[in-house]
């Protein structure tokens, strides 16, 4: 057989791609569900560490069931927020088309509120969660990770420790021009919305500030609603609870 | 036959190592030595992907037509590397590193390696030594991944495998081992007492 014909070329090439085609599509369709859940369970994990249930080595240990199924029983519910005009206020791009932008926010049973954040680094998006106190304003805790940021430098906002434990104990005060400062040459003494930046890692640490400020300031009405809305709940059932006790 | 199959299995490790002989895939190993961990999953998916890709290649070798031969190369090495960073992003204990390596996994199909190893060796050879030709050259890749990435990981993090040893006693990291230039540094090195001690590498 001739195998430099024009005609056996074209078959051979064709047959050959639709048998890797076909390969490739039955092994996506095979493994995609168990791609999901890892998926799930990393940013599940990454929530639960920023909300201090736990360190990230933790979750990665116990698995992705249990990691989902703890956030599960901790989470009371998921409420979505819309808020466009909010966004649109502050300048913020949002892509074309979309009509309401949704943000997350994941409130956990033992009242900690957890804000996704997203920006630009140096090299590539930089991304994370804030975890709050039921004030909306004493941040709990954080995690951030990156896509390609200098190991060692930049890298730091998700491997070094300590750069995560600054965040603990803050407080964000909107009524500053930015309400939550990541300050190179280190933050200002008693500064109570101010953590100090990475050595070494100026652009990531500015792409970060950026990516919490935005999101922080979009955030800012929909949380004071919603946190007015939790308190009035508690307020209920407080009253409630005196009022079963004094009829008792 | 028996002295050749060792010959076969021998030459790309060390007479003909593709990093250090052939001076190929330089750029990934630069990228993906920063830890041990990433270095051996990478070094095992560049096993896989030449030792399996080298065999279909020489199993479909008398059928493929001369003039599109590279591209039909490139489709299986293609399908090859997809699949296992498919299976990496499947498995639990594998899903964190394959996020680490992240685009490296993908840009196996451009490491000249596998490219050259099939158009050198598997489209003129049997299956079976093809097969030993391909998983002998990425053993050759992965040893020379793994002692960049130990010194990396020891003097660069202080630990090995992610298990503390130098940090454990106070040492400070080095930052600059951490960052590629290092691992070219540490490629010249590697070369260089390679070369030093097999006499048959030196040009005349």
């Amino acid at each position: 057989m001739n195998t430099n014909s024009n005609t056996y070329t074209v078959i051979y090439t064709t047959l050959v791609c639709v048998l890797v085609a076909a390969v490739l599509a039955f092994v996506s369709q095979t493994l995609g569900p168990k791609q999901a859940a890892n998926e799930k369970a990393e940013t599940i994990s990454q929530i639960l560490t920023a909300a201090q249930f736990g360190e990230k080595e933790h979750w990665k240990e116990i698995g992705n069931a249990e990691t989902i199924k703890f956030f599960e029983e901790n989470l009371a519910g998921e409420p979505v927020i819309t808020s466009t005009s909010q966004l649109k206020a502050l300048n913020y791009k949002i892509k074309d088309g979309s009509e309401d932008l949704e943000l997350p926010v994941y409130t956990f049973k033992n009242g900690t509120i957890v804000l996704p954040v997203y920006g630009a680094g140096l090299w590539g998006p930089v991304w994370g969660y804030i975890a709050l106190n039921s004030d909306c304003r004493t941040i709990a805790g954080a995690y951030f990770d990156h896509e390609s940021e200098t190991p060692g430098l930049g890298g730091k906002i998700k491997d070094d420790p300590s750069f995560r434990a600054q965040f603990a104990g803050k407080v964000i005060d909107f009524e500053d021009v930015k309400p939550f400062n990541i300050v190179k040459g280190g933050a200002p003494e008693g500064k109570q919305n101010a953590i100090d930046a990475i050595t070494g890692a100026t652009m990531t640490s500015k792409g970060l500030d950026a990516a919490i400020n935005t999101w922080l300031k979009a955030y800012d009405v929909e949380l004071a609603q919603f946190f007015a809305a939790i308190s009035e709940e508690t307020e209920e059932n407080v009253t409630i609870e005196e009022e079963t006790s004094d009829e008792q | 036959m028996n002295s050749k199959l060792k010959e076969t299995i021998l030459n790309p490790i060390l007479k003909g190592n593709p990093i250090t002989v052939l001076v190929l895939g330089i750029c990934s190993s630069l990228a993906v030595t920063v830890e041990l961990k990433g270095a051996l999953v990478m070094a095992l998916s560049v096993t896989i992907v030449t030792g399996l890709s080298s065999l279909i290649c020489s199993l479909i070798r008398n059928t493929i037509p001369n003039r599109v031969r590279i591209i039909i190369q490139l489709v299986v090495v293609a399908l090859m590397v997809i699949l296992v960073d498919q299976f990496l992003k499947a498995f639990e204990a594998t899903y964190s590193i394959d996020k680490q390596l992240s685009v490296y996994i993908g840009l196996i199909i451009t490491n000249c390696i596998v490219m050259g190893r099939i158009e050198a060796f598997a489209l003129g050879n049997k299956p079976i030594p093809s097969l030993l030709d391909g998983l002998a050259s990425g053993v050759g890749y992965g040893l020379i991944l793994i002692i960049v990435a130990f010194f990396r990981e020891l003097f660069g993090s202080g630990t090995l495998f992610g298990f503390p040893v130098l940090s454990a006693i106070g040492y400070t990291n080095n930052g600059l081992v951490i960052l590629p230039p290092m691992a070219l540094i540490l490629l010249g090195c590697i070369i260089w007492a390679h070369r030093s001690f097999d006499k048959d590498l030196q040009e005349k």
